[in-house]
């Protein structure tokens, strides 16, 4: 392989690969750059999904490093789309992530009605990186943490000049980190939306850049949804008196987003609070909880989660860099389900609150359907 | 939730002897169950009547039993042992079948005996065609149309009601046995006739086809807790039409988007819940239509099966293992994985591979059964390669399935003949696919994908290699680094690219120096580096980083014997797997290589490390190196790794045991004979022919009647005995090429001679012979196809005496350091070599139970420098031999006749057996009888047996019809013997033969009047003459003898059946054998919480 692009992390390592999709800017002209070549790398173990990872709000900020060799196999179709009822926000790319690092573009036929990945990521202003040694980087990550990066056009000659080098690395110093980041700005709703007016609950939805498949299954149940932006007020609630307010999944760090958590904190014992990933976060730090960032993460489409209620595990989608500290709750809130593998949190509960809330992505898309009556539990809190 | 307690001895069932469809594989889960029981305490008893197996080897199980897997043998085992409950996915669909006999019987209820791992039920929904599709239809998924038909008529109503062409599936057969494909009207009866035949319950399924659609398979786990992982999807690059196991196939699936994905992974999911799989494993089959997506769902077997070992092997999750852990009351989040040591068996593995299985056929022995794949598996094993992308695995497949292509290679086939194969199911359509692609380029793609059903991404993986290697060839010469690199990252061989490039593989070499290039080794983790894991599993590829520290230059290098095929299958596998073991307990570490996913070899826990890697001289010297290891063992994997030792030792190698030069003396015609005749032995007169004038000379100078044997072709294919100057003709008018280069070896053919296989170690000074076996029938068939028998039952002992004397005098003359195979041949009391193996042959694993002495452990110590007096294994004179401690030991090929239509299935110089069964006895008699009910064929206890016999067999033959009579049978036989035995006193009815008319023997058979039959050949033209009668033979199950002493061999075993007796004695346990784990890498705590 003679190499067209560079993936370049913080740590200076640089990654050679063959661009694809958007063409990346050269390492002298990244300020100006009008395409997305820039944020935190982190793996995704999934096989498939590809398409519903690359259109998640919550990887807003992030590089994915797909750890499967072959991606683009089966082409793009706009309709597996994960973006949430954006209305307000036209012109926002179709895509969230930062940028995408494989190992294998599959650039031939895709069926019809679909267009290749090359054409997506290009059509919405995407970097990718191809052959670049994603197992090689995937050990790294996961021995060092996550780490940001850009993906950067070669030189004329196909290299990377020192100054070049230089002048990618004082870029990636001005990256903000992970930790801290509030994104919820550049995700989610800023219109609040109807859907399914004739449903019979009425859940409230906090869209911190939630997955249009969360409105699909809530919808799936006869709920009539209300979409709410993040920075919704306990007021705007208590005049809309939804059943119950589901705090949505999203991207960043949940300790900057402070009003969100306050606005649960104001509802807690009065509605059912119901949270997915981010949202999840959010409702433990609104009850006093702690999060920490973790080295790098749940990102795969294979995790298996215990629900120690029952005994039972099931195999979960996960895309986390977040979690919860179980020794930080307080009493009356017990870990409801917990990570098979390594034990961390995977959900909480409180029966008589009528709080639960799960780390894990019950509306999968990409993923295992095995969690989806995670969502039947939701609603049970609203019978007695 | 703990093991359970209210279990103490659980019976394990095995699949018994090696056919098409069920091979090691099940020795492989059979025996990565065996020690999951054992590790939680349980007493396992295992029956399978396989000597080849690892399974049977002393020490695995608590337990063994080599008796048939029939009802009132498994029953004579379960009244001694006793057991709580009988485990019954482990063996195939042989053991599924059994357990259902066993509860109809009521031997189960009788005696007490729990199913575990599928429940009767589950078994019963999952293999009833129409129950299941009565399944599949409540959960709101498909099955393809179709009906269950129990005669001609009513399969015929369906034809007309569903369209050609159709599928027709007889129930409950293995590996799709009796099933076909009907294209027209036209052929429809008479394959609608077979499939009921060959199904126990006389009924098949007429079906929809789904000819030219996707094919998917998933590997399902579940548990009693409702808890399921899906261990692998696994895509067919060859689309609907050709069964699975004869498929490529590669995992994970590459073409499914994730909504399809999961909604086959649900729907997969919800069939095992409904079929009632609630500990263990399954797969489930689904077709999925290229244009519409439409999804249906074709089968699920409720047991582990091929596809689960290749699914083990190509994720890293230990199926059987898991199935037996769950089947004793473990859920999937208690048991942990050991190949990770970090995530639980509740943990789906992900890939960052592919995993690319390629099947091995039999073309070149069988070439008339190939000319198009079906619905019933015709593959006799498999290869199995990883790559980081496709392309990768593929080219490395197809180079380890050693069936002549070192990766993807151009046919050079006449244009219509290439538009057939691209047109049909047929073991050749990639590699024309692939000629196309290279002659035509990328736009043929499109046409290329609608002919052969190959789905575009695979082709368009094949066109980008088709143009890297344009690019080779246009520039030539030696390739600069990154272009070389580039051509490595595709798994092409050195080889290749130094044939595309035009130059010398030296230079490439020179290349790989002066730029250090070499390959780079991942771990096989099972979660895509997400999580540190301590797996000894690796494979090669490019360009990337590397992993794993060398393992040092004490490991020893163990090179496997690559895919299962004729003459080369799981006796050297096993060889392999009971070395490691031996050299771990002596505290050595040992390297694995092999391709073969079906064998224990190749099981996370056998070696110190296991590398899947073709078997060439260039991957293993990559091992060598990476690993930091010399010391290599060749001496077990069969020919394979003999055949590359020259060219290690020449690398640095140290082959272990007997040197590379004696080998190669051993194995050249000339020097051998040097060396033979200088020890005063005596060999069949043979000479070498470089012309076709010679060809006949020689064969007139030696005298009729002689061997001929083509030197160039692959497995011994248009070997052949000349009685005379005609089948000579005959031979030459073959248009066998005669040169110099490609001469043809014509040997003087001693028949009637007795032939003994003879299997020792030797340690430079003394021989330890492990046994002498007797074949049962006479010089002229291949020893592999021969019954023998253990110890030899006729046989003088001056003639026993000499083959003694004649193994130690060529052990100390070649220098032989380890295994020496010797077959002999006895004619008139003259004793002549046949043939003389330096390694370790097919029926060491027999002699080694039979004989109660590990020759394996015996020759890794000698290797390791105890010489056999210290070992205490020799007499003062500095010989030893084993003896039957079974009294006698009796072993059988088994053959898989059935699944080539019309094949004769005449026995020759040329080896067609697949496998082997073993039978034991305090009399020849029971150990013949047995055997013979381990191999499937009933001796008839009454009856009337047919008799055709040539002119010099029957003098020869008389006593045994003479003792047919006494015991009562009725005897018919053709004009010429009637008369000759009618003479002798012996009064038969006359039948015709196949050609003077009806009714003749042939339809005597089919009415159901005769039940053994004995039909002797005499040169080329009556073995084409009595074709018919043994192909009927084998489509009716009726046995049949082609030799006289065959013929008495099965008197013995009728005598013994008729005394009623089915008795089953446990296989001793010696302190010879020694095979408990004492594992340097593999911790036993294994399950979580």
């Amino acid at each position: 392989m003679i190499p067209n692009s560079y993936l370049i992390l913080d740590d200076g390592s640089v990654w050679p690969g063959k661009s694809f999709g958007a063409t990346p800017p050269a390492a002298d002209s990244l300020a100006n750059a009008d395409v997305s070549f820039d944020g935190e790398v982190i793996f995704n173990t999934g096989m498939t999904g590809y398409h519903e990872i690359l259109t998640d709000p919550s990887y807003t900020g992030q590089i994915v490093l797909m750890t499967y060799p072959h991606i683009g196999n089966y082409g793009d179709d706009d309709s597996w789309s994960e973006i949430g009822p954006e209305s307000g926000r036209e012109g926002l790319p179709g895509i969230k992530a930062g940028g995408l690092v494989v190992r294998s573009v599959y650039d031939g036929r895709v069926p019809a009605g679909r267009i290749k990945l090359n054409e997506f990521l290009k059509k919405n202003g995407v970097c990718g990186i191809s052959e670049v040694d994603t197992r090689g980087l995937t050990l790294k990550l996961r021995s060092e943490g996550s780490r940001n990066g850009i993906i950067v056009g070669a030189g004329p000659n196909g290299d990377l000049s020192e100054e070049e080098k230089k002048a990618a690395l004082l870029y990636l110093q001005s990256l903000p980190s992970m930790a801290g980041a509030d994104l919820t700005g550049k995700v989610g709703t800023a219109e609040v939306s109807a859907i399914n007016p004739e449903g019979k609950i009425h859940v409230a939805l906090l869209d911190c850049g939630l997955k249009m498949n969360i409105i699909r299954e809530l919808v799936s149940r006869n709920a009539r949804v209300t979409v709410l932006p993040s920075k919704t007020t306990l007021e705007d609630i208590q005049t809309l008196k939804p059943d119950a307010l589901l705090l949505s999944n999203g991207p960043g760090d949940p300790e900057p987003l402070e009003s969100q958590a306050s606005l649960a904190a104001g509802l807690l014992g009065k509605i059912p609070l119901w949270g997915i990933c981010l949202g999840h976060q959010i409702l433990s730090r609104a009850i006093g909880g702690k999060t920490y960032k973790m080295s790098f993460g749940h990102h795969g489409l294979n995790h298996p989660v215990r629900d120690e209620k029952t005994g039972r595990v099931f195999v979960t989608s996960q895309n986390h860099g977040f979690a919860v500290d179980e020794a930080s709750l307080p009493d009356g809130f017990t870990v409801r389900f917990r990570n098979a593998n390594d034990g961390s949190v995977e959900g909480i509960e409180n029966t008589d609150l009528k709080l639960i809330c799960v780390q894990h992505h019950p509306e999968a898309s990409p993923g295992p359907d095995d969690s989806s009556w995670i969502f039947d539990l939701f609603l049970e809190t609203l019978e007695d | 939730m703990p093991a359970r307690e209210d279990l103490n001895t659980i019976l394990v069932i095995g699949s018994g002897p090696i056919v098409i469809g069920q091979a090691c594989e099940f020795d492989y889960s059979g025996t990565q169950a065996v020690r999951a029981l054992e590790e939680e305490g349980y007493r396992v008893v295992l029956v399978n009547p396989n000597p080849a197996t690892v399974m049977t080897t002393p020490g695995i199980a608590e337990s063994i039993y080599v008796e048939p897997l029939t009802p009132e043998y498994i029953e004579s085992v379960i009244k001694e042992e006793r057991p709580d409950a009988l485990l019954s996915t482990m063996g195939g669909q042989t053991a599924l079948n059994l357990t259902l006999e066993l509860r109809d019987l009521g031997i189960l209820d009788k005696y007490g005996v729990e199913v575990i791992g599928a429940s009767v039920e589950s078994i019963r929904k999952a293999e009833d065609r129409s129950a299941f599709k009565t399944v599949i239809e409540s959960l709101g998924l498909e099955s393809p149309k179709s009906v269950l038909c129990r005669s001609i008529a009513a399969a015929k109503t369906t034809a007309r009601e569903i369209g050609f062409p159709l599928i027709i599936r007889p129930s409950f057969t293995l590996g799709g046995m009796g099933g076909s494909i009907a294209f027209e009207e036209a052929e429809f009866d008479s394959l609608v006739e077979k499939a009921l035949r060959a199904s126990p319950t006389h009924e098949a399924l007429i079906e929809e086809s789904l000819i030219g659609w996707k094919e998917f398979e998933l590997e399902v786990m579940r548990d009693k807790a409702d808890n399921a992982v899906i261990v692998c999807s696994i895509e067919n690059i060859d689309p609907m039409g050709t069964h699975t196991g004869d498929s490529i196939t590669i995992a994970p699936a590459q073409t499914l988007s994730d909504r399809e994905y999961q909604k086959m992974r649900t729907a997969a999911i919800e069939i095992l819940k409904a079929i009632g799989v609630d500990c263990g494993g399954s797969n489930v089959q689904f077709a999925v239509h290229p244009e519409t997506g439409r999804m249906i769902v074709i089968e699920m077997n409720p047991r582990v099966s091929r596809s689960s070992a290749l699914a083990s092997k190509a994720t890293g999750f230990p199926i059987a293992r898991g199935s037996a852990k769950l089947a004793v009351g473990y859920t999937l989040d208690e048991v942990m994985n050991e190949i990770t040591g970090k995530t639980a068996l509740a943990f789906e593995p992900a890939l960052d591979y592919c995993a690319v299985k390629v099947p091995r056929f039999e073309t070149e022995k069988f070439p008339s059964a190939y000319g198009v794949l079906g619905t019933q598996m015709k593959s006799v094993g498999e290869s199995l390669a990883l790559g980081r992308t496709a392309i990768e695995a593929l080219n490395k497949a197809v180079r380890a399935a050693e069936s002549g292509y070192d990766g993807l290679e151009c046919l050079e086939l006449p244009r219509e003949e290439e538009e057939r194969i691209l047109c049909s199911a047929h073991p050749r359509r990639l590699l024309s696919a692939w000629t196309v692609i290279k002659r035509e380029g990328r736009s043929a793609l499109d046409e290329l994908s609608r002919k052969t059903g190959f789905d575009p991404w695979f082709l368009h993986q094949m066109a980008n290699q088709a143009e890297l290697e344009s690019e080779l060839e246009r520039s030539g010469g030696v390739p600069s680094a990154p272009i070389y690199l580039e051509a490595k990252r595709y798994g092409i061989s050195d080889a290749r690219i130094a044939a595309l490039a035009g130059i010398g593989e030296q230079e490439l070499r020179t290349l790989r120096e002066s730029e250090n290039l070499k390959p780079c080794y991942h771990l096989v983790d099972t979660c895509a580096g997400e999580f540190e894991a301590s797996t000894p599993y690796f494979y090669s590829t490019w360009g990337e980083a590397d992993e794993g520290e060398p393992i040092g230059e004490d490991a020893v290098i163990i090179i496997s014997s690559g895919p299962n095929r004729i003459g080369q299958g799981l006796e050297f596998d096993t060889g392999c797997t009971l070395a490691s073991l031996a050299w771990r307990n002596l505290g050595h570490k040992t390297v694995m290589i092999n391709s073969n996913p079906e064998t224990v070899s190749t099981d996370y826990n056998t070696s110190s490390r296991l590398y899947i890697e073709p078997l060439t001289a260039e991957h293993v010297k990559d091992v060598l190196r990476k690993e930091g290891a010399k010391r290599v063992v060749v001496q077990l994997g069969g020919q394979t790794p003999l055949n590359m030792a020259e060219e290690l030792e020449a690398s640095g190698a140290q082959i272990v045991g007997t040197s590379v030069e004696q080998i190669r003396r051993s194995e050249d015609r000339q020097l051998f004979s040097a060396a033979i005749s200088k020890l005063g032995l005596r060999q069949p007169k043979n000479r070498s022919a470089s012309t076709r004038e010679e060809v006949v000379i020689l064969a007139r100078q030696i005298g009729f009647p002689v061997l001929l044997r083509p030197s160039f072709v692959l497995g011994g294919r248009s070997m052949m005995i000349a009685y005379g100057e005609e089948e000579l003709e005959a031979f030459l008018a073959k248009g066998i090429p005669v040169s110099p280069e490609r001469p043809v070896l014509v040997d003087q053919f001693l028949e009637d001679a007795f032939e003994y296989d003879m299997d020792a170690v030797s340690d430079g000074e003394n021989l330890y012979v492990g046994g002498i076996l007797q074949h049962i029938e006479a010089a002229g068939i291949h020893s592999g196809d021969s019954a023998a028998v253990f110890p030899p039952y006729k046989s003088t002992p001056a003639v026993l005496d000499a083959m003694r004397d004649a193994a130690r005098k060529i052990a100390k003359e070649f220098g032989i350091i380890g295994f020496l195979n010797i077959q002999f041949a006895a004619k008139d009391n003259v004793l002549y070599l046949i043939e003389v193996n330096p390694r370790a042959s097919r029926t060491v694993p027999f002699l080694s139970k039979a004989s109660g002495v590990n020759m394996v452990a015996l020759a890794v110590k000698v290797w390791e420098g105890r010489s056999l007096a210290e070992q205490g294994m020799v007499d003062s004179t500095g010989y030893g031999e084993g003896r039957c401690l079974t009294g006698w030991a009796v072993k059988e090929a088994v053959f898989s006749f059935d699944r080539f239509v019309g094949l004769d299935p005449i026995l020759g110089p040329e080896m067609k057996s697949t496998g082997e069964a073993i039978g034991t006895g305090a009399t020849f008699g029971e150990a013949f009888a047995k055997v013979q009910r381990a191999v499937g064929t009933i001796l008839p206890k009454e009856g009337r047996v047919f008799v055709s016999v040539n002119k010099k067999d029957r003098d020869t033959i008389l006593p045994t019809v003479k003792e047919l009579v006494d015991l009562g049978f009725a005897v018919c036989a053709t004009r010429g013997t009637a008369n000759y035995l009618f003479e002798k006193g012996i009064f038969s009815e006359v039948i015709l033969k196949v050609h003077e008319g009806h009714p003749n023997v042939l339809d005597h058979m089919r009415s159901g009047r005769i039940q053994l039959l004995i039909n002797t050949p005499s040169g080329r033209n009556s073995q084409i003459g009595g074709e018919d009668i043994r192909t009927e033979a084998v489509a009716m199950k009726i046995p049949y003898t082609t030799t006289t002493s065959a013929a008495a061999a099965a008197v013995h075993g009728i005598r013994y059946l008729r005394t009623g007796y089915a008795e089953v004695k446990r296989l001793p346990k010696t302190e010879k054998f020694d095979v408990s784990s004492k594992n340097d890498n593999i911790s036993k705590s294994s399950v979580l919480r």
